[in-house]
């Protein structure tokens, strides 16, 4: 499953890089990158969400989206009342990446750990 | 491989695919904004334009002047014919010289201002270095002199000024009819030379500061023939229209 997904991954960024080519304003950028960032961040939630067995189709979809739209509208509207509201985002996001890494690392410690024992 | 695990299983792949369409797409955003904020690498290039430009640029000047001339050939040749077109092609020739699209010559000045090569000294530390450099505003200074003297056709560095001609600083530069240029100036006006000298050397007039700083700076010569070129530049007009009485015909 896991595969799969960085398959996926994989696949994505040579499509955009490659063959995609949507010219779009510059002011965009920043929303897209945030958008980028809070799709990752769902991803990994999902990772660890299929390692512990409490993998949902549906909420990892939703999630998907409306934190991708959420972050993104965040960061227009801070731009548009002066307020940078997109750290607000990336602090979040970024520290749930983190937290989300560090429980799969532990996963895979733990199972190595295990198969040692048996071993 | 239950179809439940099958479903989640391209759920996964089809969010992580998203996922990097979005991280790829904003990557290429912002390189291509860096490249963009950075043109240094297309420096050379540019430069290279930027000679070309220039080159064709003169080309078409002279073609420009050609042409003009041609014009000019032309008129006078329809003019032999009849005594209608004699007098239409006077009152042209008039009209163009008032517009300063005519090469005249006639006696006149030669002024001469260039940045002074004294340096603020240490007595006079107030005067700053702007003042020992010549500035759009000298320049402005002396075409109103000029004209208000009397001066009937003016050029400074052979750029003829006509009612449309902008004097400007652009950094170390002076735009005169869009063409840049830098010190020295070289001023030339038709005129009473007698008139125009005196003008010019008024107690507190347009050349006094200059001369208070560096008497260097300025030289005023007295001309028995001074030759004026035409002007050069465009002469379409985008904006304006002439408006027509009545019995009179649009062109």
């Amino acid at each position: 499953m896991i595969a799969v997904g960085f398959v996926g991954l994989l696949l994505g960024v040579v499509i955009a890089s490659l063959l995609l080519d949507i010219p779009l304003p510059e002011e965009w950028a920043a929303y897209l990158s945030l958008a980028a960032l809070a799709g990752l961040d769902t991803a990994f939630g999902g990772w660890r969400a299929a390692l512990e067995g409490r993998f949902h189709a549906d909420v990892f979809v939703s999630g998907f989206i409306v934190n991708a739209l959420l972050a993104a509208m965040l960061a227009y509207l801070g731009d548009r009342i002066g307020v940078d509201l997109f750290l607000a985002a990336v602090v979040t996001l970024g520290g749930r990446m983190f937290l989300n890494l560090s429980l799969i690392r532990r996963y895979y410690l733990n199972q190595l750990a295990l198969r040692r024992q048996r071993g | 491989m239950s179809e439940n695990k099958l479903k989640q299983m391209t759920v996964f792949f089809a969010i992580w695919l998203v996922v990097g369409l979005l991280l790829g797409m904003a990557f290429k955003e912002q390189t291509r904004i860096r490249t963009a904020e950075l043109p240094s690498a297309r420096l050379p290039d540019l430069a290279r334009a930027y000679v070309q430009e220039k080159r064709s640029n003169a080309a078409l000047e002279e073609e420009i002047r050609q042409l003009r001339q041609r014009i000019n050939e032309l008129e006078n040749a329809f003019a032999s014919g009849t005594k209608q077109a004699q007098v239409l092609n006077q009152s042209l020739q008039e009209a163009k010289m008032i517009a300063g699209l005519l090469e005249v010559e006639g006696p006149g000045i030669e002024l001469t201002l260039q940045d002074s090569k004294k340096r603020p000294s240490g007595e006079s530390p107030e005067l700053l270095p702007e003042l020992y450099t010549i500035h759009d505003y000298d320049l402005l200074r002396v075409v109103n002199e000029l004209r208000q003297a009397g001066a009937e056709a003016i050029s400074i560095n052979g750029q003829r000024i006509v009612s449309t001609t902008g004097i400007r600083c652009t950094g170390p530069v002076v735009f005169v009819n869009d063409v840049k240029m830098a010190s020295p100036f070289v001023v030339l006006a038709i005129g009473d030379p007698k008139t125009l000298v005196g003008a010019l050397e008024m107690p507190g007039g347009a050349l006094a500061d200059l001369k208070s700083v560096d008497p260097k700076m300025v030289q005023i010569r007295r001309l028995d023939t001074v030759r004026i070129p035409a002007y050069s530049g465009s002469t379409q007009f985008r904006y304006a229209r002439p408006i027509m009485t009545e019995g009179e015909q649009t062109p």
